[in-house]
């Protein structure tokens, strides 16, 4: 019931604001030090609604994460334009919160300190930051963690930390690099239900990189399917699935098929 | 210290026992010459009557003194410069040979060089040892900074931290494990040198205790000598990865995490 209802908001929020990120005809090449070109991207355009949630979904090698470092701001497109809010991308911005896929967590800083980090960079007073990492902590459910290191966590308590951590600073968008791929299933679906939790309280624009067709199923809105050599867009699927979804539904099946076949049977697992 | 008596630890406690009983014995027979070569129950003894007049301790705080004088100076200077040249290419293109330069000579060569230049009261000894720190330290640091982890440094970006924020809270927290690295060669290099500064001439240090006690023909003080330079290098080791323990407590773990993994993937 409520999930239905949160998906009828975002659609709504589609029709009525302008999109939070516009890619337009993006086209990115890396050079090896041999001189030769590996076209990554070739003409991507794509936009994403305000509050989506969406998954690239290709296999290894497709540019979806050339395209999530343009959007985030690491890398900049040989030509055409990413432009967030309307204004083009021109760096990395606490706006933009990132997630990896190999956690990246400073491993001088406690838990506390990493999710701080953000605020303060920002000149956030101690005590307010301190408040809002706990509560972020709180959020991923790992508020008894804050005064530990890295070192002293599982994987998928480190993802949980690097969740919080990028939504500290209280960006308006999410990107996430393929972040569960390292976790065993048990771990990921869980992260994965807190995330759909997370994003359905507080709806922020997510892109979601895997190459994983259940979990793109799993949680997107949407999902953009893309193929390798040159990296770009074949298909863009709208996933009208109720939620809470269950793998095991005939419409889940049937997105499954449709998206395995899209992809091509060799890239499946 | 030791926490378990493991197999290796006893064994290494029997070896040490061993040699020093063979030692005591050796120089009690009569093969070999005592004075020569003095029983360890003997420079025992000598350190004590040292220790009870006062010598022994003026000698060593003036090394230690020294030691950290110049190791201050040194490491202040290599950590100052590494980072500096690692993340300013205009100026590391200026020195980077020429740094590279005075790193190949070995810095004891400096010796009389700079006891012609300073003299042979504290100044050489300091200069000497500052000398010698600072190409470590710097090496490490320079290596540490320049080779930034590229996804932290963007982990750092996507979070707001830019020019010398960036620098402060993402490149040299993580530079430090390089920068520990090379301050720890330093704490060696530096008693080296030290020593070998104090031999040219002093009125106090355990350098100058060895050499003095030579020309008195002093044999068993001048193992008194080596074995006090044997324990303030095993000391200061051994304080300088407490404090790195206590201080970064996050540094030995990822150490040992690392290799642990390291040691799993053949
Ligand atoms: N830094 C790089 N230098 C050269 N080629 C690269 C670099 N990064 C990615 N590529 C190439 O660009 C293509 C797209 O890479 P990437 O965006 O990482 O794909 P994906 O994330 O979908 O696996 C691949 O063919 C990859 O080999
Ligand atoms: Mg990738």
């Amino acid at each position: 019931m409520r999930a239905a209802t949160a998906v009828a908001v975002s659609r709504s929020r589609t029709a009525a604001a302008p999109p939070r990120i516009v890619c337009e005809g993006v086209r990115h090449a890396y050079r090896s030090a041999s001189g030769q070109e590996t076209l990554a991207l070739a003409d991507v355009s794509l936009s994403f609604a305000d509050g989506a949630f969406v998954c690239l979904l290709g296999p290894s090698g497709c540019g979806k994460t050339t395209l999530l470092n343009m959007i985030a701001g690491f890398l900049q497109p040989g030509a055409g334009t990413v432009a967030v809010d309307g204004r083009p991308v021109e760096g990395p911005s606490p706006d933009r919160g990132v997630v990896f896929q190999d956690y990246s967590l400073f491993p001088w800083l406690t838990v506390r300190g990493n999710v701080q980090f953000g605020l303060r960079m920002a000149g956030v007073p101690p005590r307010e930051r301190r408040r809002v990492a706990d509560d972020c902590l709180d959020r991923v459910g790992l508020a008894a963690a804050g005064g530990r290191y890295p070192f002293e966590l599982s994987g998928g308590m480190k993802q949980r930390v690097a969740i919080a951590r990028a939504l500290a600073p209280g960006p308006r968008v999410l990107l996430m690099d393929e972040p569960f791929a390292a976790l065993d299933a048990l771990t990921r679906t869980s992260l994965q239900n807190d995330l759909l939790e997370l994003h359905r309280r507080d709806a922020k624009t997510v892109v979601f990189v895997t190459h994983n067709i259940a979990e793109a199923i799993y949680l997107a809105d949407r999902v953009v399917v893309m193929s390798p050599h040159p990296g770009r867009v074949i298909e863009d699927i709208t996933v009208d699935i109720p939620r809470p979804r269950r793998r095991t539904a005939a419409a889940f099946n049937e997105l499954y098929e449709r998206l395995a076949a899209a992809i091509g049977v060799n890239a499946l697992e | 210290m030791i926490r378990r008596l493991d197999p290796s630890a006893l064994q290494g406690l029997a070896g040490a026992l061993l040699f020093f009983a063979g030692w005591e014995a050796l120089s009690r027979s009569g093969l070999v010459n005592a004075v020569m070569l003095p029983a360890p129950s003997t420079v025992v003894r000598s350190a004590w009557a040292l220790l009870q007049v006062g010598e022994l301790q003026s000698h060593l705080w003036a090394s230690l003194g020294r030691a950290l004088h110049g190791f201050a100076w040194g490491a202040g200077l290599g950590v100052l410069l590494g980072v500096a040249m690692a993340r300013l290419p205009r100026l590391n293109g200026f020195t980077y040979p020429l740094v590279q330069m005075f790193r190949a000579i070995p810095a004891l060569a400096f010796v009389p060089l700079a006891v012609f230049w300073f003299g042979i009261g504290e100044t050489s000894k300091v200069f000497l040892i500052a000398w010698g720190v600072f190409f470590p330290t710097w090496v490490n640091t320079f290596i540490g900074v320049r080779d930034t982890s590229p996804l932290l440094a963007r982990a750092g970006a996507s979070l707001g931290a830019r020019g010398w924020r960036m620098l402060a809270f993402v490149v040299l927290p993580g530079a430090l494990p390089f920068i520990i690295a090379g301050l720890r060669i330093s704490l060696s290099v530096a008693l080296m040198i030290l020593v070998a500064a104090e031999l040219t001439g002093a009125l106090f240090g355990v350098g100058y205790l060895i050499q003095m006690s030579q020309l008195v023909f002093r044999v068993d003080q001048m193992f008194v000598g080596l074995l006090v330079l044997g324990i303030m290098g095993f000391g200061t080791d051994l304080l300088f990865n407490h404090l790195i323990g206590r201080l970064l407590p996050w540094y030995g773990a990822e150490r040992r995490q690392q290799q642990a993994a390291r040691r799993s993937t053949p």
